[in-house]
């Protein structure tokens, strides 16, 4: 059980990871369950293509264990909270549509929200315990307001959203892997040593 | 006239504003107000409370501050905690709330009589909240994806207000609602739970009086999960008979956690369980197999998991599922025994084969037979006899000898190993020793000490005692090691037989028994008495002995308690081998009650009373006092009937007097010469000598007037004279010489006139006694020939003669005269008077003076020559008869008569009327 107490920050970081690291895989599970959810409740094709959401930075990078620890915690927060602003949208959306019909799909997506918003807070402590500054969300803006779409847009967006995000959810178990491990030299993570 | 008027304007003024609401914009408005308005106080502390005045009022009503009266509840609040302030403000002050009560009124006294209320508060007092404690919180699984997680804390005292308690946790840029608990104020359950984020958990409680938070906790709410069981426990049978597989499900999602986890088997109907090592199950797994388990046995699973690093909680146990291993081969023969039954010949034994069913875990599956193989060990060329047998005893018919017994169970899979008995000839082995039992709890120990050879096994025989049916043999094997087992089964109260054969290599020894009991309770009845003899002092009393099922346990004694109806109870002590006591010391004639107890090591119980009654003659006590008496009223009737044989004569001669025949009388024969006529020769022949029992010898002086009559000579009978003098007079008719009575002589002599008469003595007669009886005397002495019927006057005369004065004279003359025979053997007269006087031992020393007498005068004309001896004897005898009857005066007047008595024979004179021969 976690103590109020301030622990090391090697430990704490630690932590930070490993708690991360079981949020992005308990994300991860859910958004595949959310998926099967909403593909059925919003009568989609679970096969169909959805082209890339914008605002929603790709979870495939290529060079990927060439990024640094910094690198990697600053992409995730981007992407996390750009998710959690699409997922707040969907769940406006889907208020909006179904009301209170729907309550399983209305709790899954606000869980959903909230392990995002979570691992958001987990990656602005990781960057805190780096003593690196935390980009703002207004700085980096929001994504500009969608434009007005059809039903079956939002539908098709919606799709889209919770398919990249459980990409994210591996990506990110796995860059916090990274970042876990231990730097023989300094201690710290080689990611962030290396970071510009 | 006016200020009475003033006065009564006044009042009706302020009682409207009073009684008015005091409503903003109201038609009446209120003469005043109290500050605080309502105010919630914190119990213990002090509070001021103002009522202020309207200025309005003071113009109108002529009423001020000093005239505010403060009450509680319609108790007025003592003077001394006002304070006026000004003209229109009163305080009141009270310094521990406690004492404060709703409501709180300021109440004016117009003018000086009436009390009017003012205003009123209502007061709540309080405490403000603690701060809550001890928040601890578990997140429990709910399904499969739901979770919630319940907060529990200690809210601390009881304020008195309403406190409302808040449940609050938060990310730290995440604050989620609220949970307020319902109903409670020590707990909530957030139902929104997200893991791997640590979150802030606190409790707020806030009341009127203040508000106070717990610390906070921090958790990460899957460290905290209390997750569900795992479901769908399977448990499958694996090639081996001793695993089992067990398969479930995991209820929780491994990407929240992943589980470690406990297993626990017990075989069904065992309480233990046994847990699998925590180490072989501390890895996220979802089937795990259980090895080292006894084949054929039903097992029964239970499963929990936690969060693998242990950090959490267990979750409940699964519910039990059970499976069966596969059988596997006998892992031992069974038990075996047997029971020889020899009463039908001795040469040929009836053995009762018997085995125990193996245990499931040694039976290790469904045994299917049982083969039974004897050899005669006495006989190597016998041949082996085999036996399949389905149940678990066999009985068979041999003849006496030695014979190994081998038993196999089999089951499907395979055979046991053999069990071995051995069946010695005879029990020659040495016995076990020191037998000995002991209860622990519910079960009986029973122990003992090895004999000094190596003893394979024991075998323990146990069974219950019944008085109504035959004792029932269970038995147990043990190994030689063991010298004491535990029976179970066993009932208290009842009486067990528990005996112990030691079984060696190469033979038996011999059993040896101890009875035993489990608990002992009292006799449930006690025993029946009664008796079985009854006598005057003692009753001999039986019973019979409780049977097993009444006794209960050992009966150490019997108690006797016997009692009169109002005697103290006397206790006796029996042994309990007896069936018989002899109570002795009784009162005879008595009712006694007696009743008996049985007594064990717990208690006694006693038996119906019974009631005797001893006799109240002894044994041989009516027997010792009925025959004395028979016999001694038989003895008196022979005696009588003796006396009546011996005295017929004069028992006929008292009824049937005899006559004298008148015809026959011969008087004018009779003279002193008349006895030289006689033939006293014939006499001797008839009288032996020495037959004389009394022999008088009377000389009486023939000139004498008052000679002495005949009838004064009638003969006498001595033992009738013993007796009674009342007889004296029954004297023969005519009175012969033989019976004319020398005691009638000493009569006279007595009377004074015998010295006088005896001047001129002559011999008158010889007196022979008893001549009544057999007619002797009348036959020898024919007093008289005439035949003159003389009998009136003779009689008359006699009866005149002597009185009874003169009778008992007479007598006593006659004893002194008794006795005489010994010295005048030549008169066979006195033949029968010497022997009845020897008849009469009693009367010897009379008889000797009437001897000494007698001698005086026995020889006719020799008499006075004796004289002066005989008085010479006489005194000395006097001094030997004292308190006789006898005198011995009379005896010494005799030689004064005989000296002066005249040797002449003269007819009798008669004497007062007496007879005189014609």
């Amino acid at each position: 059980m976690a103590a109020a107490d301030s622990p090391s920050p090697a430990l704490r970081r630690r932590d930070l990871c490993s708690r991360g690291i079981r949020l992005a895989g308990k994300m991860r599970a859910d958004v595949v369950d959310l998926l099967d959810i909403y593909v059925e409740q919003q009568g989609l094709d679970a096969s169909a293509s959805v082209a890339a959401v914008e605002g929603v930075p790709l979870a495939a990078v290529e060079r990927w264990d060439e990024q640094t620890g910094t690198q990697r915690l600053l992409e995730n927060l981007a992407a996390y909270r750009a998710f959690r602003a699409l997922l707040a949208q969907m769940l406006e959306e889907q208020r909006e549509q179904l009301g209170e019909a729907d309550e399983g799909l209305g709790r899954a997506l606000a869980a959903v929200l909230l392990q995002v918003s979570a691992f958001a807070y987990h990656l602005e402590e990781l960057l805190r315990l780096e003593s690196r500054g935390i980009p703002g969300e207004e700085g980096d803006g929001p994504p500009p307001p969608p434009p007005r779409l059809s039903l079956f847009e939002q539908k098709l967006r919606g799709l889209g959203v919770l398919r990249e995000l459980a990409q994210w959810a591996v990506r990110s178990a796995r860059d916090l892997r990274q970042l876990a491990k231990p730097s023989p030299a300094t201690g710290t993570a080689p990611g962030l040593a290396e970071s510009p | 006239m006016f200020s009475r008027w003033n006065w009564v304007a006044c009042g009706f003024y302020l009682l409207l504003n009073i009684c008015s609401p005091d409503v903003s914009g109201g038609l009446v408005q209120s003469c005043g107000h109290i500050i605080p308005e309502s105010p919630v106080l914190a119990l213990g502390s002090n509070f001021t409370a103002l009522c202020i005045l309207n200025e309005s009022c003071l113009d109108f009503g002529n009423i001020y501050a000093n005239q505010i009266i403060w009450k509680i509840k319609n108790k007025v609040v003592p003077k001394e905690q006002y304070r006026e302030i000004n003209r229109t403000v009163s305080s009141v002050t009270f310094n521990d709330t406690s004492s404060l009560a709703t409501p709180l009124t300021c109440n004016i006294l117009a003018d000086g009589q009436i009390e009017q209320n003012i205003y009123g508060i209502t007061v709540t007092v309080g405490l403000a909240p603690e701060k809550p404690k001890n928040l601890s919180c578990i997140v429990h699984q709910i399904s499969m994806f739901t979770y919630v997680m319940n907060c529990t804390w200690n809210p601390g005292r009881h304020t008195f207000l309403d406190t409302e308690f808040r449940l609050r946790y938060s990310w730290p840029e995440e604050v989620f609602p609220d949970c307020i608990p319902k109903g409670v104020n020590n707990s909530c359950t957030i139902t929104d739970i997200q893991f791997f984020v640590n979150t802030e958990i606190w409790v707020e409680a806030a009341n009127a009086l203040g508000k106070a938070e717990s610390d906070p906790l921090v958790v990460d709410p899957v460290d905290i999960v209390k997750p569900l069981s795992p479901q769908n426990v399977s448990v499958s049978s694996g090639i081996l008979p001793t695993v089992l597989k067990l398969s479930w499900e995991n209820c929780i999602q491994d990407a929240v956690m992943t589980l470690k986890f406990n297993i626990r088997y017990r075989i069904t109907g065992d309480t233990s369980w046994i847990e699998v090592p925590p180490e072989d199950t501390a890895s996220p797994r979802t089937s795990f197999s259980v090895q080292g388990l006894r084949p054929y046995t039903e097992y029964a699973f239970s499963i929990r998991c936690m969060k693998e690093d242990g950090v959490g909680y267990w979750s409940d146990w699964s519910e039990a599922k059970t499976g069966i291993t596969t059988e596997d081969q006998p892992s031992k023969g069974p038990p075996i025994w047997r029971i020889i039954d020899a009463s039908h010949s001795p040469a040929c034994w009836t053995v009762h084969l018997m085995w125990k069913a193996l245990k499931p875990f040694e039976a290790n599956g469904v045994i299917l037979q049982y083969e039974v193989t004897v050899r005669d060990k006495s006989s190597l060329s016998s041949p082996l006899k085999k036996y399949n047998v389905t149940s678990t005893n066999h009985t068979l018919q041999l003849p006496n000898g030695t014979y190994e017994v081998t038993l196999i169970a089999r089951n499907s899979v395979g055979a046991s190993p053999p069990s071995v008995l051995l069946i010695p000839a005879s029990n020659s082995k040495a016995p076990v020793k020191n037998l000995r039992t002991l209860p622990k709890h519910d079960k009986l120990w029973v122990g003992w000490t090895a004999p000094n050879s190596y003893v394979l096994k024991y075998v323990i025989e146990w069974c219950l005692v019944s008085s109504s049916s035959d004792c029932i043999i269970e038995w147990q094997i043990v190994l030689g090691d063991v010298q004491g087992i535990d029976l179970k089964g066993i009932k208290p109260f009842k009486c067990y037989l528990i005996t112990v054969y030691p079984l060696y290599a190469d033979g038996q020894g011999s059993g040896q028994s101890v009875k035993a009991y489990l608990k002992q309770d009292r006799p449930s009845k006690g025993p029946t008495v009664q008796t079985k003899k009854v006598g005057k002092a003692e009753a001999v009393l039986t019973w019979n002995h409780l049977t097993v099922e009444e006794q209960n346990g050992f009966i150490r004694n019997y108690t006797i308690l016997y009692k009169t109806i109002d005697g103290n109870e006397t206790v006796v002590t029996v042994d309990p081998s007896k069936t018989e006591y002899t109570l002795s010391s009784l009162t005879s004639d008595t009712l006694y009650t007696v009743r008996m107890m049985a007594s064990t090591d717990n208690g006694s119980r006693t038996g119906p009373d019974f009631t005797f009654t001893t006799q109240k003659f002894g044994k041989g006590e009516i027997e010792a006092i009925v025959v004395p008496v028979c016999l001694a009223f038989l003895l008196i009737v022979l005696l009588g009937v003796l006396f009546c044989f011996n005295k017929r004569d004069l028992i006929k001669k008292h009824i049937w007097p005899i006559v004298p025949d008148p015809s026959k009388s011969n008087i004018a024969q009779w003279s002193p010469q008349v006895p030289a006529k006689h033939n006293f020769n014939s006499k001797d022949q008839m009288y032996p000598e020495g037959s004389f029992t009394d022999v008088s010898v009377v000389e009486i002086e023939a000139d004498d007037k008052k000679s002495f009559s005949e009838q004064d000579l009638k003969p006498f009978d001595l033992l009738k004279k013993e007796k009674s003098t009342s007889e004296g007079h029954s004297s023969g008719i005519g009175g012969s010489s033989c019976m004319s009575s020398p005691r009638q002589s000493v009569s006279d002599s007595d009377e004074g006139e015998t010295t006088q008469n005896t001047s001129s003595t002559v011999q008158y007669s010889t007196v022979v006694l008893n001549g009544y009886r057999d007619q002797t005397p009348v036959q020898v002495f024919s007093r008289s020939e005439s035949t003159q019927p003389l009998l009136d006057s003779e009689e008359r005369s006699e009866e005149h003669a002597g009185g009874a004065d003169s009778t008992a004279q007479r007598q006593q003359y006659f004893r002194q005269n008794g006795g005489q025979d010994e010295n005048n053997t030549d008169r066979p007269c006195f033949e029968r008077a010497k022997q009845i006087t020897q008849a009469n031992e009693g009367d010897l020393v009379g008889f000797v003076q009437l001897q000494v007498s007698g001698q005086s005068s026995q020889p006719l004309g020799l008499g006075m020559e004796n004289n002066t001896q005989e008085a010479t004897l006489s005194n000395a005898f006097q001094t030997c008869t004292e308190g006789q009857t006898v005198r011995p005066e009379t005896v010494e007047e005799n030689p004064l008569s005989v000296a002066d008595m005249p040797k002449s024979y003269l007819p009798q004179t008669v004497r007062q009327g007496g007879y005189m021969p014609q």
